[in-house]
This record gives structure tokens, C-alpha cells and sequence, in this order.
């Protein structure tokens, strides 16, 4: 995988209705836009989801792939954000269902470090790989709230359009992800 | 690979070394390795085993690792005397289960190995009987590997039994329980990673070989420095 | 299970400010604020190539002329995006980047019924680390692990043959320490876990 590119101040500018205006207009090309403004925060949650980056590029590039075939289809550009999260959710669905061996951590070998990682490196590893392992205690739906709320940082509203979900049930699957969470993290040293 | 490579292949999975009582001596082994006031009572057990026809290299490997521990001269002697036990108690099984091969070193290792890891002599007795004819040790290790993540023994064994009736034998055990371990780190729950897998039979993920900048650093076990 | 304060919710869900809450409460607070934070390392790489590469291959048609002008009725003036032929190199780029990596020399010759095993361990300040096991008949000294990198892990790739193997690491020839990514353990008998480790054969 590359780099993200990097976005133009202009590019940057411009509202999501408005790139989505001129996707639907023909210009493909726009639609590069709306991947490098949100593909970051996509990859982060597909990663989370499903403990496999490779698995996650997938998932987000199938995501947004579907995005642009389905574009017309999104009602209010205003919250394309939410709406390309809800595709990519459930991408991640269906790749938990059928995931392959190559995404998967080997059981029987120690993960093997490239050359240039350092010790401090592997202490954030290691601080990541122990959340992590918290984090896989949750259910799917907790995970996906604590991430979506506490990680990509979205409103109960916008969690509500990217899940489905009804605002009182995403509150409760939160808390109680939280709760588990520090649960979790108390029984590693 | 022919069939009687791969049956041989299998076989040594449950010990890759020589684990025949004609092998050399405990004594000779042992000797100059452990204190000298634990020899008598070691070489008798390794003896005894020989003569009962009991693979002895178990023992003579507890024996070495206790010494190299540091262990205590009780203790390493019980605690090879404990294996002894366990080596009978997995001989004794395989033969009152009707086992076509009850005195093979290596089912008998890998009964005693499953024993060690916990599971009950009742379902070691099912996988058995499942598998007449075939090494139980990669099987037993199945199970011993789910039973180490949680999963109740019952389940775990049927697991492993399914994926038996559609055809998986040898490491392929290993990669059904590894693929149900990987299903419950993903978040699911015990029966749910359970059934996932068996919808997966017999297509359990193969994990990926070794990279091949792995495979040309590897160096091979110095032989002048093992005993 | 932990009980969270309402409270703590409360701040969490952004309802309140976190100077509201007791020391005891912000514990929990900032427990859960750094593992966000841990989470929120994302990935470095992008899939920006491969999503463009995909939608320009089969790109949506616009709308019929009808439609268009009924849009552009109702639009704003838009800034005009040009093309981007930085992503058209990128992606030729990244083709060209995907190479058969070399091995660094023949590999070993291996019989049918060896295989490889690798050990890692993270010893910082370790001054050696070695391999102790059924495969060296529990003597030390015959698979020595190296910090190649003075990084403080240390990593070593042995022949083994297949089948079922017993370790533990020892560190600065006294320390015993039972592989914390081995993920299979067995009682030794002595009070310690061996780790267990299934050698396969390398070739299929």
C-alpha cells in the first residue's frame, strides 16, 4: 500500500456535496477527494474491526468502491461522512464471515519484526497489541461503538446514521463497552 | 508425497525423537548429566519402562530438563517418575480402548502429552476410537489447544471429529483449532466461533509457510554441543 | 464487571466538563482516554490508488442532458477539480514497486521431515538469550538467539525436525522465561510452562 496522497488547499476547501456534485457530473477524478479526506479514519475503524490490516484495506477499498458505483443513492451529501462509514461497517461484517488465512495472525510463530523497528517502537506495539487485546474481549457491536464514538470521534447522531442504530441503544452498548474495556485492561499486568 | 511417506510424516508429530525402547541406554544417557545420587533411581525408572516397553525418551528428556532447571534431586526424580506414570496410564488407555496400535511409541507419547495438557481419558478414548488405524497426536493437540482457550472438551472433540469425517487428518487438526481460537479473538463467542469453523469444514485456512528470507537464515542445531 | 460513574459517562459523552469529576472518577477517565488515543495510531498506508484505479476502469456515466440541466439550475457554482496525474503515476508507481524480493542467500537443504521454527523475544538489556529445549536435549548454548539490531529483540531461525517441540527462553544464562507468544503450554512438572511449538514441513 502507498502513502495517503495529499490533499490541495482547494481540495481540502471544498464541501462534500459539492465533490459529490461534480462525481455525479462525470468527474471521476473528484472522487478522489472524498478517499483521501476520509479513507484515514476508514482505515482506522476497518483495522479495529477486524485486527487485520491487510483485511481492512479491503474492506475500505470494496467500501469505497461500492460508494462511488452508489453515489446517487446517497440522499444528503451533507453527511456522506456517516453514510460511506455505514458501507464500510458492512464490508467489515462480511469479511468477519469470510475472512481468509492470509489476514490472519499465525498462531504457531511469534509475529516477526521488520529490521527497523526499535525498541521504542515495540513498546508502542506492544501498548496497541494490549489495548487491542481488550478490545477483542467486547462484543462486535460494543467494539464498533466504542471505536466509532471514542476513536473516530463522532456524535451520537452520526453513529446513529453510520449503524442504523437508535440512539439510546448505541448509548448503552458504549457504556458498557467502557466498562468492559477498563475490566479487560485490568487483568494484564 | 505416497501415502506411506505421509504415514510416516504423521506419525513423527507426535515425537520427532527417537523414542524406541531399543534406543541407547538411560544410564549412558544420563550419566555425568544428573547427580550422581539420582542416577540409580532415574536409570531404574528408564529401565523399567524399557522392559514394559514404555518409550523411554520422555524420561530421559524430563530427567536432562529438570537437571538443567536446576531442579531439586526429589523433585527431579518425581517428577520424572510422574511421567513414567503418565506414560502407562496413556498405554494403559490405548488398550482398553481396543487401539489397533497400543504399544506405538508415538501414540503412546501423545497420549500421555494430551494427558499432561488436560484432557480426560474419556474423550482421548473417543478421538481414538474415531481414528483406528491413525496417529491421534495431531488431533489431540487440537483439542488440547482448544481446551486451552476456553472451549468445553466435548465440543472441542467435536469439533476436531468433524472435520475428521470430512477428511482432514495430521496438521490439518491443528489448523481447525487454530482457526476457532482466531474466530473467538475476533470478538465471537465460544459457540459461535465453534460453529463458524464447522461451516468452514474442510476448508479451514492453512496458515502461510515461512518467508523465504526466513527459510535461508535458518541455522541448524550445533550437534557438537548437544550430549 | 467495573462500575463507571454516570458522571464519568456523562464527561465522556462530552455532557459535562472533566474538571466535575473526583480523582478516583478521572482514573477511570483517562484509562479510557489513552486506550482511544492508542487506538487512534492509524495506518500509515492508503488505498487511494487501488479505489481509483477500480472507479476509472468502470466509471459511472453521468446523467442524461435533461437532468443535467435541471441540476445545474439548482447548483452553486462548484470550484473546478483538475486532473490529477499524480495519481495516475502514483498507481504506476506503486505497480512497479511490487518486486520479487531476492533471498538473502540458497537456503538451507532440508530433509522432508524438518521444517523452520523462528524465536523472538523483546529482552532489553538482556546480555544474551538462548533457546533451551527438547531439541537440545535441555542443554544450553546450542541455538543462541542474537539482537542483531541492539534494539532489544532478539530473534533466531533454527531447522527443527516436525513435530512437536518443548522450550523456554533463557536469559543471561540463569533466567528462564516461558515464551509469552508461543500461545500452546504445557506443565513442566517442575512448577514452570514449557512452551509447545508444532514444527511443519516446509515443503508441501
Amino acid at each position: 500500500m502507498n502513502s495517503p496522497p495529499v490533499l490541495s488547499a482547494a481540495e481540502r476547501d471544498i464541501s462534500d456535496p459539492d465533490v459529490v456534485a461534480r462525481v455525479l457530473d462525470g468527474d471521476v477524478d473528484a472522487f478522489g477527494i472524498l478517499v483521501g479526506r476520509y479513507e484515514a479514519g476508514l482505515l482506522r475503524y476497518a483495522t479495529r474491526m477486524l485486527r487485520s490490516p491487510d483485511a481492512a484495506a479491503d474492506a475500505v477499498a470494496e467500501g469505497l468502491v461500492r460508494a462511488y458505483r452508489h453515489l446517487r443513492s446517497c440522499r444528503d451529501p451533507s453527511r456522506l461522512k456517516t453514510w460511506l462509514y455505514r458501507i464500510v461497517g458492512n464490508r467489515c461484517r462480511s469479511h468477519l464471515v469470510r475472512r481468509s488465512a492470509s489476514d490472519v495472525p499465525l498462531e504457531d510463530a511469534p509475529p516477526l519484526l521488520d529490521r527497523a523497528d526499535t525498541e521504542a517502537e515495540v513498546e508502542r506495539a506492544e501498548q496497541l497489541a494490549l489495548v487491542e487485546r481488550a478490545l477483542q474481549r467486547l462484543t462486535p457491536e460494543q467494539r464498533e461503538a466504542f471505536v466509532l464514538k471514542h476513536v473516530e470521534g463522532m456524535s451520537y447522531d452520526e453513529m446513529a446514521e453510520a449503524t442504523g442504530e437508535r440512539i439510546p441503544t448505541l448509548k448503552m452498548r458504549v457504556h458498557r463497552a467502557r466498562a468492559a474495556l477498563l475490566d479487560a485492561l485490568k487483568e494484564y499486568p | 508425497m505416497t501415502a506411506a511417506r505421509l504415514l510416516a510424516l504423521l506419525t513423527s508429530l507426535a515425537m520427532p525423537l527417537a523414542a524406541q525402547a531399543g534406543g541407547a541406554r538411560g544410564g549412558d544417557r544420563l550419566a555425568g548429566h544428573v547427580p550422581p545420587a539420582t542416577l540409580p533411581a532415574l536409570d531404574s525408572m528408564v529401565e523399567e519402562a524399557a522392559r514394559a516397553g514404555l518409550p523411554t525418551e520422555p524420561l530421559i528428556q524430563k530427567a536432562l530438563e529438570g537437571v538443567a532447571k536446576g531442579v531439586a534431586p526429589d523433585r527431579l526424580v518425581a517428577a520424572v517418575g510422574a511421567s513414567a506414570a503418565r506414560l502407562r496410564s496413556a498405554r494403559a488407555l490405548l488398550r482398553s480402548d481396543g487401539a489397533a496400535r497400543p504399544s506405538d511409541p508415538a501414540e503412546v507419547m501423545a497420549v500421555a502429552a494430551a494427558l499432561s495438557r488436560g484432557i480426560s481419558p474419556q474423550q482421548v478414548a473417543r478421538l481414538s476410537a474415531a481414528l483406528p488405524g491413525e496417529p491421534t497426536g495431531p488431533a489431540l493437540h487440537a483439542v488440547a489447544d482448544l481446551v486451552g482457550h476456553g472451549f468445553a472438551e466435548d465440543s472441542s472433540v467435536d469439533l476436531v471429529l468433524a472435520g475428521a469425517q470430512l477428511g482432514l487428518r495430521g496438521l490439518r487438526f491443528l489448523d481447525v483449532a487454530a482457526a476457532a481460537v482466531r474466530e473467538l479473538q475476533r470478538g465471537g463467542s465460544h459457540a459461535a466461533a465453534l460453529a463458524h469453523v464447522r461451516a468452514l469444514l474442510p476448508h479451514v485456512p492453512v496458515p502461510p509457510g515461512p518467508a523465504p528470507a526466513a527459510v535461508s537464515r535458518a541455522r541448524r542445531v550445533q550437534p557438537s554441543q548437544r550430549p | 464487571m467495573t462500575h463507571i460513574d454516570p458522571l464519568v459517562h456523562r464527561v465522556l459523552d462530552g455532557d459535562l466538563p472533566a474538571e466535575t469529576l473526583t480523582a478516583a472518577q478521572r482514573e477511570q477517565l483517562e484509562a479510557l482516554q489513552v486506550a482511544a488515543r492508542t487506538l487512534a495510531a492509524g495506518p500509515t498506508s492508503s488505498v487511494a490508488d487501488r479505489v481509483m484505479a477500480e472507479v476509472r476502469r468502470t466509471p459511472v456515466a453521468p446523467p442524461g442532458v435533461g437532468t443535467r440541466a435541471l441540476q445545474w439550475l439548482a447548483e452553486r457554482h462548484a470550484v473546478t477539480i483538475s486532473f490529477r496525474p499524480a495519481w495516475g503515476l502514483a498507481l504506476a508507481v506503486a505497480l512497479a514497486a511490487i518486486a520479487i524480493i531476492p533471498s538473502r542467500g540458497p537456503a538451507p537443504a532440508l530433509g522432508e521431515q524438518e521444517g523452520i521454527a523462528q524465536f523472538l523475544g523483546r529482552f532489553p538489556g538482556a546480555r544474551s538469550v538462548e533457546v533451551v529445549g527438547s531439541f537440545t536435549d535441555w542443554q544450553p548454548g546450542a541455538v543462541v538467539l542474537r539482537d542483531e539490531y541492539h534494539d532489544g529483540i532478539w530473534r533466531g531461525t533454527i531447522v527443527l525436525p516436525v513435530g512437536q517441540h518443548e522450550y523456554m527462553f533463557v536469559v543471561d544464562g540463569e533466567r528462564w522465561v516461558t515464551d509469552p507468544l508461543a500461545g500452546r503450554y504445557v506443565d513442566d512438572g517442575f512448577g514452570r510452562m514449557n512452551a509447545l511449538l508444532f514444527v511443519r514441513p516446509l515443503a508441501p
